[in-house]
Order: C-alpha cells, then structure tokens, then sequence
C-alpha cells in the first residue's frame, strides 16, 4: 500500500522516541567529541575551541591497549562460545526427543535471559574466594588475585552468556543442514569425525560466522562483567567510558571513545548482515 | 580401525565438553540460591553448613534494595508500555506499506539494538545535561524507552509478516472495509507478537544496568543499580537473596513466554530436524 497521512501519523511516536532519545543525544556527542576538555564542569563550554585532540589521544599506546585487550579477550571469549555451543546446538537439533528437546531449549533461553547482575554475583560465588577461587588457581598455578585468574574470571562470565547464545544460533543453523549428507559420506566409508569436519562443519560457516561475530560484538559492548569480575586489574573500552564520566568527569574524551565504540560496532554487525544476506543469496 | 578408535574417543571428549559445559552453566546458580540461604551472619566460604532465610528477611526490610525495586517496576511498567505502543504503530507502518526508504527506516528503528548501552547511557546524560533535566525519572524512562522499543518493533514485525496477506484480502472480499479487516483479521492473529515484544521490553527495562548507571540521581535509582553499589561495598548475602528474587522473574518469564508464543516457534523450527 502507498503511505497515506493515517501511516505518517502511526509513525510519528516512533520517529518521534527515536529522534529525542537517540538521533540528538548522538550527535550531541559527536560535536562534544571534538570540543577541548574544560575541568569541572557536565559537557564542555559553549565556547571550547574545536580540537582533535580528544581522538589523538586514543592512539597513545595506553588507549590503544584497553582496545586491543577487549578485542583479544573477546575473540578468545567468542571462539571457546562457539567450540562449546556448537557441540550442545548439534546435540539438541539431532539426539534429543521431543520433550527434552524442549526442556533443553527452555534451559538455554533461561540461561540466556538471565539477569546480567544475578549471572555476575553467581560467578563471583562461586569462581571467588567463597567458592572454588583457591583450588582452581592452585590447580593452575597461579595466584588468585592475579590478573591471570581475574582474566580467566571474565571469560568465565562472558562465556556464561555467549554459550547460550552460540548454541541457539547455531541450532537454527543446523537443523537446515541436510543430515544425510554425512551420512552418505559415512555408508561411502568415511570415519564419522571426517564426514563431520568435512561435510557439516563447512555447511555451517555462515552460521558460525554469525554466531562469532554477534558473540564478538556483545564483548565489544560489555560493561558490567568486566565492571564487576574484572575488579578493576581488567577493564573494557565500555568501562573507560564510564570512567570518564564516573572517575575524572572528562567529558569530551567520554565522547570520543563512545564514538569509536558505535562505528566499531555497527561496522562488524553490519559488516555481518551485508556478508551473511550476500552468501545466502548467491546459493 | 584407528578411525574406530578416533571416533569412539572423539564421541566421549565431545559428551564429556558437553556435561562441563552445562555444569558450568547451571552450577553457579544453584550456588547462589543456596548461599542465599546461608545462615552465617558473614559472607563464609560454600557450602553453608545451616540454612535460615535471614537474607531475605533483610533484602525485604532494606528500603534501599525496596526502593530501587519500586522504581524499577515503574520505570519498566511505563517504558514497556510506551515502546509497545510506539514500536506496534511503527511495525504495522512497516509490514503494510511501501515507501522509499523503508528499509532504511527500519534499520534506524532497530539499531539501538547494536549500539552499546554505555554509548547510550552516556550520550543521554550529557543530552539531558544540555537542556537542563537532572531528575531522575524523566532520564531513566527516556533511557529504557530507548533501549526497549527495537525489541516491541521487532516482535511486532515478525508477528505480523507470518499474517498471510490472503487473509485479509479474503476479508475484504467478504465485504469488510480496511479497517474492519485489520481489526477483526490482522490484529487478533498480530497480537501474539505484541504480547510478547511488551514482555522482552518489561524484562529488558528491569535488567538493565549499562544506561541506567549513567542517568540515576541520588534518590532515584533501579534495583540492578543498588546492587551494583552493595556489590562494591558490602559483602554480605542480601545480593544473593534478591538474586534469586530476580531469577523467580526470569523462570515467571519464561513460562510467560511459552505461554503465549511456545520456545519452539522463538527459536524456530528447520527443514531437517529430526
């Protein structure tokens, strides 16, 4: 149907919410991102001179680095998510009945929807010095308040939701990979982890690669396990942003760090869509 | 016959990875619910060796968890029903009509999704700061409409792209007008997935920490964010009790959303499932 003025005015709420809650508040930063930090005050004066400076200071190697280490913990995060997901995703689409079937999906979503705060305080209980902090950095011969255990911590914390997520992503993607392809491969004499690596696992690299990298994004974007299990030794680009306002009130440097953050963002998951509709279409 | 041999150990490394796995999953949880039972009167080491029901004689007592928990079910009642209203206006704009930059407005809707709710929080605080607002339930609400309303697009949007357009023709062809048509076809068949877009956006609003960090004034604050401040300072149980308050939420939603949309259909069945 053509848009008549009833349809204009439907839109109206949403473009409305959209305009004063994101549009404006985005491109207030965008202009504080480039306005010279005054101490002492909430945004910058009216009157600050324009300046690069705000960006030219993330390339300092000490910027650069919380990046690089929210990049790296990330991808480590997301790569274990998927080697851990996809097992249980294959197992759930192909040896599980109907009921438990259900009841693993159910247990999966539960994990997934679970409170952010009450996943955290769960792990820091138990991986903590009330739980098994002290047996497991012996088992691996480090210090438990070392940033060796701390960084394992956050993993832990990131793979508790990024395993669920993994999983039902890659449960839709196998359930339309064809199973009697590797069977074929094995009634043809192929050992059964042959027909698997060579015949499902490539079938899904559209659905790995999606998983990966909605995995990396929400790593890119996580604030509070960081925030909470990280204890301050391990810190993301979400919480340096939360530091500039919390900590030492520097705005435009909040601003521009926020502005890094969004482009990164939309570039991978759009960078994604573009990727995934491309192969979908070509096959 | 080494092949054999791969398989059979591959099969139990991978069943093995699996059970660690759902451990890893699960035990942390039952952890926390039976720590916030404990019957020490300090943070011990697990397992608890008596049980009494004191953190949550605290939690239920404490007018800081019973504020911030008042607040957040208002804030999330009112952001919920907002975004609902506006994203159900805005998904039925969407499906029914064509228009040039249709898609692109539709990636606009939903990109809150994508961007980091500290990118958010931020942004809104120093918004807010310009035109002079420091209170706190005016910034809270914008901030969870914002968060909220791609969910209530989304939902709505798939809701009614399953709506065969045959029928509502073949009620027109029957002598129902537009409207009559989509009142009486379209939004009785729609409104499982407005139902369940109101639900995410509700629970969505209560978990919520990233925004709200950034847009609570000293008297006005959201659960999650009282008990990131107890997290830091205190170290007694009361978090674990309301913990497993909130977790009583989760598994209350998800029955909801079996209720009203069944887990199979939100995951979404395949061609070859067996």
């Amino acid at each position: 149907m053509k848009l008549n003025r009833g349809a204009v005015l439907l839109l109206v709420p949403g473009v409305g919410i959209l305009l004063a809650f994101l549009v404006l508040p985005l491109a207030n930063v965008v202009e504080e991102s480039i306005r010279l930090f005054v101490p002492g005050r909430i945004g910058a004066a009216k009157d600050a001179p324009y300046t690069l400076f705000n960006y030219a200071e993330l390339l300092n190697a000490t910027y650069l680095y919380y990046f690089i280490e929210t990049a790296r913990i990330g991808c480590v995060a997301s790569v274990v998510g998927i080697i851990l997901g996809f097992p249980i995703a294959y197992a759930i689409a192909r040896l599980l009945g109907p009921i438990w079937r259900k009841f693993a999906v159910g247990f999966l979503i539960g994990i997934m929807f679970l409170s952010t705060l009450v996943r955290v305080y769960a792990l820091q209980l138990t991986f903590g010095p009330t739980g098994i902090a002290k047996f497991l950095s012996g088992l691996l011969g480090v210090s438990m308040n070392g940033r060796i255990y701390t960084e394992l911590v956050v993993v832990l914390g990131l793979l508790h939701y990024l395993i669920p997520i993994a999983a039902i992503t890659l449960l839709g993607t196998i359930q339309n990979v064809n199973p009697r392809l590797s069977e074929a491969a094995q009634a043809l004499g192929a050992p059964r982890w042959v027909a698997h690596l060579t015949i499902t696992v490539p079938l899904c690299v559209p659905g790995l690669l999606s998983a990966f990298l909605i995995s990396f994004t929400l790593c890119l974007s996580a604030f509070v396990v960081p925030m909470i299990l990280g204890k301050g030794k391990i810190l993301f680009v979400s919480n340096l942003i939360y530091a500039r306002f919390s900590e030492i009130a520097n705005y435009p440097s909040g601003s521009a760090i926020s502005i890094i953050v969004l482009v990164l963002s939309l570039v991978i998951i759009y960078g994604v869509t573009y990727f995934v509709s491309s192969r979908w279409i070509k096959h | 016959m080494i092949h054999r041999h791969i398989d059979n150990f591959g099969a139990w490394a991978i069943l093995f990875a699996i059970l660690i796995t759902v451990v890893f999953l699960f035990a942390p949880i039952i952890v926390s619910i039976l720590m916030s039972f404990d019957a020490r009167s300090y943070l011990g080491r697990f397992p608890p060796t008596e049980f009494s029901f004191q953190w949550y004689a605290r939690f239920f007592s404490d007018t800081y968890y019973l504020t911030g928990l008042r607040t957040s079910l208002v804030i999330a009642t009112i952001a919920a029903t907002v975004s609902t209203c506006a994203g159900v206006c805005a998904a039925i704009v969407l499906d029914r009509y064509d228009f040039p930059g249709k898609q692109a407005l539709e990636t606009v809707f939903l990109s809150p999704l994508v961007i980091p709710a500290v990118v958010i929080g931020f942004a809104l605080l120093l918004f807010f700061a310009l035109i002079g607002v420091f209170q706190g339930y005016p910034r809270l609400l914008a901030g969870h409409i914002i968060i909220t309303f791609p969910y209530t697009v989304r939902t709505t949007l798939a809701g009614l792209t399953g709506i065969r357009r045959t029928l509502t023709e073949a009620a027109m062809t029957l002598g129902a007008n537009e409207r009559q048509a989509f009142w009486d076809v379209t939004f009785p068949l729609a409104r499982t997935g407005m139902v369940a877009g109101a639900v995410f956006a509700f629970a969505f609003s209560m978990d919520d920490v990233a925004v709200s960090l950034f847009l609570t004034s000293p008297t006005t604050y959201t659960l999650p964010v009282a008990m990131v401040s107890m997290m830091r300072t205190n170290f007694d149980l009361t978090i674990a009790a309301a913990s497993v308050v909130l977790m009583l939420f989760t598994i209350g939603l998800i029955f909801v959303l079996d209720w009203i949309v069944g887990l199979e259909r939100l995951i979404g069945g395949g061609i070859y499932r067996s």
